[in-house]
């Protein structure tokens, strides 16, 4: 097991109006996994990969990483950690806008100290296989939020980390877009075996994950795994959804 | 539902309100204070002798001060508002009437400025006794200060606070209004290489020539009375200073800063991708806070050299022109022993010297003509075992030298030119003799110059007149009364010297006569009898002891507006560049690299006014220090006020540093 999640707990606000946005959560993945995380708007994904990936503490319980217990360490270390091990693609994007699109994408390997060979070279292959090579010096706030969407992403995979966190990583790409990033994402989870956690309430997006968990409510509610077959695995999502119920919830808009 | 909204944007930036309150009611303390002393019943009682002239000076400060505290106001008060475009625009756009928003933009200053007055107000309240014995004390004054407002001054106050409330918050309700009319959220600046670049390079080119023309200004500011030369520099100097801190603002340092962005390996590496378009950023927004901070800087240390300076001359003035509280000559030292006996004066010091007085005749080469007069000669050992502060302020001499004495006709300009060949009745001539300003007995015990000569000199010479001089110290004043006074008023005049110059000096005699002639002749010269400055010390002291308060009192204030100017700057970061350190934060950079940021933020934004301003305080060196060396104590004066600068900068970094790491852990 690579990542070992033992009943984690959150809760946000002060006594009386607190929300347990997490109540008791314990999962375990995989090295090479690429794990959904659905569940409708308030369900906690959110919440759930930022503890994971030590954004933030969790109230109780502990977050085992190859061994290591993530929970105790100091704030610094943790971002030390975070910065070597993890990439990751947020909902809200979290780009820089004082920075241009390529400043933007190198930002993790400069962080590192890299050499620039290395990450010119990385950058142009960033580019080519997302195909934004047009965007490189554009400013951010020139862009769509798609394009923003794949250039987050180009950042949260430039340092080839070892584990990927993805919130909501096509909540705002076309389709077509959306299916390149999954396309892309599928390919580093199986050339490379990087660990991938991707939230999402969208089930076209789930199926392309090796194993989905639904959470609701800050539990988890059940969870099914890839039968090897993405049709039937979308299937499969699609059903689950509606037995959680509230379907107003959920978007199944991207079929294809 | 105003309420709500009120009470959660001024807790939002309750920092920078803090700062912004704590600089206000340090201001209307002062105010306040500077106010109420005018009409305190002690202030009255123990400056009797100024009389008016303290209220006088209290009312035109605090009017003075009040303006520019005022403008002050007017000025910040304005960031608050900036700082809230967006938080107005949303409220619009969410369908809130506009007379509605100006409302509470209208209230939210009303509120600051209400509550910077009760702070403010029971500031002066606390410490206007303390700043009152501040005073007493810096005047050598025993007296206890006591508390006291006025109903006058308190029903100025009053007028004060209601009447600026209002027109602040007008003021700020207005800016509001036009923030709502224009609508556009975040203006761009434009970076205009091609403007920048150029006037970057002519602001280092002014600031270089500047530099080069004071150090010509430390040279020529001596023949400030004939010649245009520096006043012309002195001109060039300011403008070319101003003109090119802003130029070198606009244009230089955002050049260096691009540079650096473009070489890749120094960009590419770490945070500084980040930091250095941070700090552009930061810069390009700040430039003309920064330009005038710099400005007033540089005024605040100009006006320091210059009241160091001035303070200096006068004091040593006075000091040469009186420097024992009591004098006389032969002719009246009986009467006056005799006075102080009656009175049991507690004598400190005792001193006597037998001076001569001759003719001489000399070319003077600062009022380039021939001279002929009477002289005062003294023996080099006596003048040597006179208490040192007499000669201190001369040029020093050694036993085999010869040092003229004579009055200064400027007050801050020592022509130290030495003087030559000075023909001397029936003795050698003198080749060369130093020059020095501070008479031993006082100036006003002499009616002519006096000349220090070696004692084998003096021992061999002859005298047309010989006379000795006495000085007196006391330990609590000469206590001479004033029926004692009007008693020795008859010996003020000891005699009179009528010179008679013939072709040559040595037919030329000097006749004494007891009696005033009738009519005075060009050549007829008095000797004093006596000289009393000690009550004039004692009122030269305060005079003294109230210009430090006031310099001080004023200098403190302007150190904390330009500092809390710079430090809302920092602390009132648009809503977007404080969420890019927190995206920061999520993508793995470490805590300690954007404190790093922060800190390099700061250190930027009080470095860069302090050292463009200490620049140009040089040129103020250069025209009132003229010539001598720069003296330790300008250093100090300019070492504290960087300290008390530098303290700011540290604070502000700590409120900024403690602002972000609360958005961080939301
Ligand atoms: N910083 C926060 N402060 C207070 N409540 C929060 C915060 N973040 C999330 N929550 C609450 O926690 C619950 C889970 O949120 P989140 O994890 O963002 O859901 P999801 O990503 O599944 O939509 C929600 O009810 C949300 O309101
Ligand atoms: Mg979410």
């Amino acid at each position: 097991m690579q990542i070992v999640v033992k009943n984690i707990s959150k809760d946000f606000g002060k006594k009386r109006t607190a929300v347990h946005a997490i109540k008791d959560i314990s999962v375990e993945v995989d090295q090479g996994e690429f794990l959904g995380i659905m569940g409708p708007s308030g369900a906690g994904k959110t919440t759930l990969l930022n503890m994971i990936s030590t954004n933030e503490r969790p109230d109780h319980g502990q977050i085992i990483i190859d061994g290591l217990d993530l929970t105790q360490l100091h704030d610094r270390d943790q971002a030390k950690y975070r910065r070597n091990k993890m990439g990751f693609i947020y909902q809200s994007f979290e780009l820089l806008d004082s920075l241009n699109v390529k400043e933007n994408v190198i930002l993790p390997l400069a962080l590192n100290r890299s050499n620039k060979k290395l990450i010119e070279e990385r950058f142009i292959y960033m580019m080519q296989l997302l195909n934004i090579e047009n965007l490189s010096a554009r400013a951010i706030d020139e862009l769509s939020l798609g394009q923003r969407q794949i250039v987050a992403a180009a950042r949260a995979l430039i340092n080839r980390p070892e584990i990927l966190f993805a919130d909501e990583p096509t909540g705002s790409l076309d389709s077509k877009s959306a299916t390149i990033l999954l396309n892309y994402m599928q390919m580093i989870n199986q050339k490379e075996k990087t660990t991938i956690l991707m939230a999402t309430h969208d089930a076209f997006t789930a199926s392309y994950c090796s194993r989905v968990v639904f959470i609701k409510d800050g539990v988890i509610f059940s969870e099914i795994v890839n039968p090897g077959n993405r049709d039937k695995f979308f299937e499969q999502i699609i059903n689950m959804q509606r037995t959680i119920g509230g379907g107003d919830y959920f978007n199944v808009s991207q079929n294809n | 539902m105003y309420r709500k909204i009120i009470k959660r944007s001024l807790s939002n930036m309750r920092d920078s309100y803090l700062i912004y309150i704590l600089a206000c009611s340090f201001a209307i303390g002062i105010f306040g204070i500077l106010l109420s002393m005018g009409d305190n019943p002690s202030v009255h009682s123990a400056l009797s002798w100024w009389d008016d002239f303290i209220y006088d000076i209290t009312t035109i400060m605090s009017s003075i001060f009040a303006f520019f505290a005022f403008i002050y106001m007017i000025y910040v008060g304005g960031f608050f508002v900036k700082q809230q475009r967006n938080e107005f625009l949303t409220f619009e756009k969410l369908g809130m009437p506009r007379w509605a928003i100006i409302t509470i933009s209208f209230l939210q200053t009303a509120i600051v400025q209400a509550v910077a007055w009760v702070i403010g107000l029971s500031v002066m309240l606390v410490f206007q006794k303390f700043m009152g014995m501040l005073l007493f004390y810096l005047m050598q004054i025993r007296f206890n200060f006591v508390m006291h407002i006025g109903l006058k001054s308190f029903g100025l106050l009053v007028d004060v606070f209601l009447i600026s409330t209002l027109v602040l918050s007008l003021i700020n309700a207005i800016k509001t209004m036009r923030i709502l009319q224009k609508r556009q959220r975040r203006t761009i600046i434009k970076t205009r290489w091609w403007l920048r670049i150029p006037a970057g390079i002519f602001g280092v080119i002014l600031l270089l020539t500047a530099q080069i023309v004071t150090l010509y200004l430390f040279k020529d500011m001596r023949i400030i009375s004939y010649s245009s030369k520096p006043l012309t520099e002195i001109v060039y100097i300011m403008g070319a200073d101003i003109f090119g801190t802003y130029l070198v603002y606009f244009g230089f340092l955002p050049t260096i800063l691009n540079i650096m962005e473009r070489i890749h390996s120094v960009s590419y590496s770490g945070i500084n991708l980040f930091s250095f378009k941070y700090m552009k950023e930061r810069l390009f927004q700040n430039i003309s806070i920064l330009w005038f901070v710099t400005e007033l800087s540089a005024l605040a240390l100009a006006l320091l050299t210059f009241c160091y300076f001035g303070y200096q001359a006068v004091h040593q003035n006075y000091n040469s022109a009186y420097p024992f509280e009591l004098a006389a000559n032969k002719d009246t030292v009986k009467v006056i022993r005799k006075e102080l006996k009656k009175n049991h004066a507690q004598i400190k010091g005792s001193y006597k010297t037998a001076v001569k007085i001759n003719l001489v005749s000399y070319y003077s080469k600062s009022s380039q003509s021939y001279i002929r007069q009477p002289m005062t000669f003294m023996s080099y050992s006596d003048y040597e075992s006179l208490p040192k502060r007499m000669h201190k302020n001369n040029a020093k001499i050694n036993s085999h030298e010869f040092l003229k004495i004579d009055y200064n006709s400027s007050l801050m300009y020592n022509s130290d030119i030495d003087e030559h060949n000075i023909e001397v009745k029936g003795a050698p001539m003198i080749r060369t003799a130093e020059q020095g300003n501070s008479f031993p007995y006082g100036s006003s015990m002499h009616f002519g110059p006096m000349m220090i000569v070696p004692d084998n000199y003096y021992e061999k010479m002859p005298s047309e007149v010989k006379d000795t001089f006495y000085g007196w110290d006391f330990k609590k004043g000469d206590r001479l009364k004033h029926s004692q006074m009007k008693k020795l008023e008859n010996y003020r005049d000891a005699y009179y010297m009528k010179v008679e110059f013939e072709s040559s000096l040595s037919k030329s005699t000097i006749e004494v006569m007891k009696k005033e002639p009738n009519k005075y002749e060009a050549a007829t010269y008095t000797q004093a009898g006596f000289l009393r400055q000690g009550n004039l010390k004692k009122h030269f002291k305060q005079g003294g002891g109230f210009y430090l308060f006031i310099v001080a009192l004023f200098s403190v204030a302007l150190l904390v507006a330009l500092g809390s100017v710079l430090t809302l700057r920092i602390l009132l970061r648009d809503d977007y560049q404080s969420s890019q350190l927190r995206t920061l934060q999520k993508i793995g950079v470490e805590e300690s690299e954007i404190k790093g940021i922060i800190r390099c933020e700061n250190t930027l934004t009080f470095l860069i006014p302090i050292v463009f301003a200490l620049i140009q305080s040089f040129a103020a060196i250069a025209m009132f220090d003229f010539g001598r060396h720069i003296s330790k104590n300008i250093i100090l004066i300019y070492a504290g006020y960087i300290v008390l600068y530098g303290l700011f900068g540290i604070i502000s970094f700590k409120v900024s540093w403690r602002g972000i790491k609360q958005k961080f852990k939301l």
